[in-house]
């Protein structure tokens, strides 16, 4: 059975680009839109690996993010963030949250600031999951 | 506790990166979790003759947008807040609500745009439209100083205008859920021309006790949070008075109740709610009555 890759965009166009990318090399993706129904579908179908945008409606990658490594159950799945964001601001982020009484979570397994090519995202996402 | 959401409307005409920054008092209130939307006006891109649909004008569009977004956004997340953001294209009102509904926010912020002779005929309007379909308060953002530059401190010197209607008893309500936030606050009421019936010193007169002492039980409500509050009667024209009322008291914003009545009958019973969305150089911040607190 083929390895499963949750990706969350609300950006349709990467969302389709993570989705065929990720079909062409042989997984199976998952697609969600926020990260309050990214954090659903992570908790129904425990994907192999999560491809996570931060600046989204409803829940940011940035909170997701830190419900995912706080969580037991989904801590241990390798997490991709592919984001418009700078890398600097998410670690700061979470820094800033720490500070404000939340527990210190560790990094993402890789940050990808956008945009991104088909090869390095198809190498990156077998570097992690095979 | 839950994170307040503030809904940062802009054209990027009207609203910059300062005013939401001025906003960012608003964390003592509880609001930690703001989202940016931007609607591109469907006129811009939609079917024009021999082009048919501005695809490339949307992506172009969009993408102005969401580099300024990612900016805004890195700075509020830093700080440690949530951020979201919508691009959407359509009609401004019918997104503003339903963005508004999608992410239940508590507070509205927009900008005054700029509007063709039409619309400017409506001025203010839109505004109306939004508190008349949603329950959630509205602040209407102004560059009130010469220099083009906003209010640091928007909420720290709300002026409350007191018309002793369940609108303007809710918007005491909601401003005091602001309590960590405001320094004064200043307590409004207008007598208009039009209640002096009598020409009886005696009945003029207790109509000035009655409505002070109104007025200052609601600042014993401020008191009693730790705020300081003060009252004052105006008599005349109540847009002008409270204009008037403002200035003289320094005041950082204007804070109103209003009924939630059809923007054509407001606009046609000349309504205090239209003409601070319109005219006033201050930020209004305007609390429907069906406000859920």
């Amino acid at each position: 059975m083929s390895k499963r890759v949750l990706t969350v965009d609300d950006d349709s166009d990467i969302s389709i680009f993570v989705k065929t990318v990720l079909e062409e090399n042989g997984y199976t993706p998952l697609v969600a839109r926020n990260g309050e129904t990214g954090l659903a579908i992570a908790r129904d179908e425990g994907p192999d690996l999560i491809i996570l945008d931060v600046l989204m409606p409803k829940q940011s990658g940035i909170r997701m993010y830190r419900e995912l490594k706080t969580d037991e159950s989904l801590k241990n799945i390798p997490v991709i963030i592919l984001s418009g964001i700078a890398k600097r601001t998410f670690l700061r982020s979470q820094e800033a949250l720490t500070e404000f009484g939340d527990q210190s979570i560790p990094e993402p397994d890789v940050y990808i600031e956008k945009p991104v090519e088909p090869l390095e995202l198809a190498e990156t996402v077998k570097g992690l999951i095979g | 506790m839950k994170d307040k959401k503030l809904l940062f409307v802009t054209q990027f005409e009207g609203l910059w990166f300062d005013a939401l920054q001025s906003l960012m008092d608003l964390r003592k209130a509880g609001f930690n979790h703001t989202v940016f939307l931007h609607v591109i006006e469907r006129d811009k891109v939609a079917m024009h003759r021999g082009k048919g649909y501005l695809k490339d004008e949307e992506v172009k569009l969009r993408e102005m947008a969401n580099v300024r977004f990612i900016d805004w956004a890195e700075s509020l997340f830093e700080q440690g807040m949530e951020v979201g953001a919508y691009i959407v294209v359509g009609n401004p009102l019918p997104k503003i609500i339903s963005t508004a509904a999608e992410e239940d926010v508590d507070l509205i912020v927009t900008g005054r745009h700029k509007k063709g002779k039409f619309e400017e005929l409506y001025g203010g309007s839109e505004t109306l439209e939004i508190l008349e379909r949603t329950s959630t308060p509205v602040l209407v953002y102004k560059y009130m100083l010469p220099s083009g530059k906003v209010n640091e401190r928007p909420f720290e010197v709300p002026l409350l205008t007191m018309d002793w209607s369940p609108a303007s008893e809710k918007a005491v309500e909601y401003l005091l859920s602001f309590k960590d936030v405001l320094k004064k606050v200043v307590a409004v009421h207008v007598i208009n021309e039009k209640e002096f019936k009598s020409t009886s010193a005696m009945e003029i007169q207790s109509l000035r006790k009655e409505n002070k002492q109104k007025l200052d039980e609601v600042c014993s409500r401020f008191e009693k949070e730790g705020i300081e509050a003060e009252s004052h009667l105006y008599v005349g024209s109540t847009f002008e008075q409270i204009e008037k009322a403002a200035n003289e008291r320094e005041a950082s914003m204007i804070v109103a109740g209003t009924t939630g009545k059809s923007p054509l009958k407001e606009m046609f019973l000349g309504s205090v709610a239209t003409k601070l969305t319109k005219h006033s150089m201050l930020p209004s911040l305007l609390v429907p009555a069906s406000v859920k607190l």
